[in-house]
């Protein structure tokens, strides 16, 4: 299967994935609550899930990360920790990015 | 609430402009799926060659905090018409949830205008962003590194997640499980490293 293709089924499946989950409760269990252990276990999926992208992007891609990228991502990271905002973690890593490249 | 959803939508679509993949993955996604970090897990995860079903699991499991949304919003839909019963799920993402929940004790018909309201306007400025990065990506000089956006996304949306310390032992044993599955053909160590850290989450706040 071509890259192209894999996108393609893929989208399709998690598009009508998403609209089941939520769909869910509001059609099917409507009188039906989530078992409190799924509801724990939900709270858990966001960090798991972006710690696991964040390890499989960054280490076991093609592309060479090199120091500026490692110093961009931990700018952004201790941003985002002390701000919790998506487009500060944006504007501070690519400007560390740009500026360690100008620089080196 | 608008602000984090441009640059996320203008980031996706840049990423896609850039990826080998076909931009109609771009339009396919933004209105099937209709949610950012599922949409660019699928792109990213494709156009780095992982299997159909690492890339489907992936973007499934980002997306199980809809069960959440769905079981809070029954009771409120239960009073509504059947049509919006059926047309009101697809525009629940994050903000919709995080806005429309503090209206939910309004009369049905005026929560059901501004649900509306608020849903079709996040829907117009999504695809309105994600086709703006999708035209503009092309003409962006390469020594920009747009393209770095994307780690950078996922980073944001990382330390966004771990809001209390059984998040952050999530993370780290997700991180770290999918860290040793990275020989895993096809990615699935994402998978593997997901679940770890939901149960190491679990486990730790048990304690």
């Amino acid at each position: 299967m071509t890259l192209s293709v894999v996108a393609l089924v893929a989208t399709v499946a998690v598009g009508i994935g998403t609209y089941a989950m939520r769909s869910s409760f509001i059609h099917a269990l409507a009188d039906r609550d989530l078992p409190p252990a799924v509801r724990e276990a939900l709270r858990y999926v966001a960090p798991s899930v972006m710690a696991a992208l964040v390890v499989s992007l960054g280490f076991g891609g093609s592309a060479g990360v090199g120091w500026a990228e490692i110093a961009a991502l931990s700018v952004g990271g201790v941003v985002g920790w002390r701000t919790r905002s998506l487009p500060l973690v944006l504007v501070a890593g690519m400007a560390t990015l740009w500026a360690l490249r100008a620089a080196l | 609430m608008l602000v984090p959803v441009v640059p996320f939508a203008l980031v996706l679509g840049l990423a896609i402009a850039e990826s080998p993949l076909p931009n109609l993955v771009g339009w396919l996604g933004s209105s099937l799926i209709f949610g950012g970090s599922a949409q660019l897990t699928v792109v990213t995860l494709s156009t780095e060659g992982a299997g159909l079903a690492a890339v489907v699991a992936a973007g499934l499991v980002v997306q199980t905090r809809h069960f959440m949304y769905s079981a809070a919003f029954a009771p409120v839909f239960a009073g509504q018409p059947s049509w919006f019963r059926w047309l009101g799920p697809y525009f629940l993402i994050d903000q919709q949830f995080a806005l429309t929940s503090l209206r939910v004790d309004d009369p049905p018909d005026s929560f059901r205008r501004y649900y509306l309201t608020v849903g079709l306007a996040f829907w117009v400025v999504w695809q309105a962003t994600v086709a703006l990065g999708l035209v503009v990506g092309p003409v962006v000089p390469g020594e920009w590194s747009l393209d770095f956006a994307v780690p950078l996304l996922f980073v944001g949306l990382l330390t966004a997640a771990i809001d209390s310390r059984p998040a952050l032992v999530a993370a780290v044993a997700a991180g770290a499980v999918t860290w040793a599955t990275l020989g895993v053909p096809n990615r699935l160590g994402i998978v593997l490293g997901a679940f770890a850290g939901i149960a190491a989450g679990v486990g730790a706040s048990r304690r």
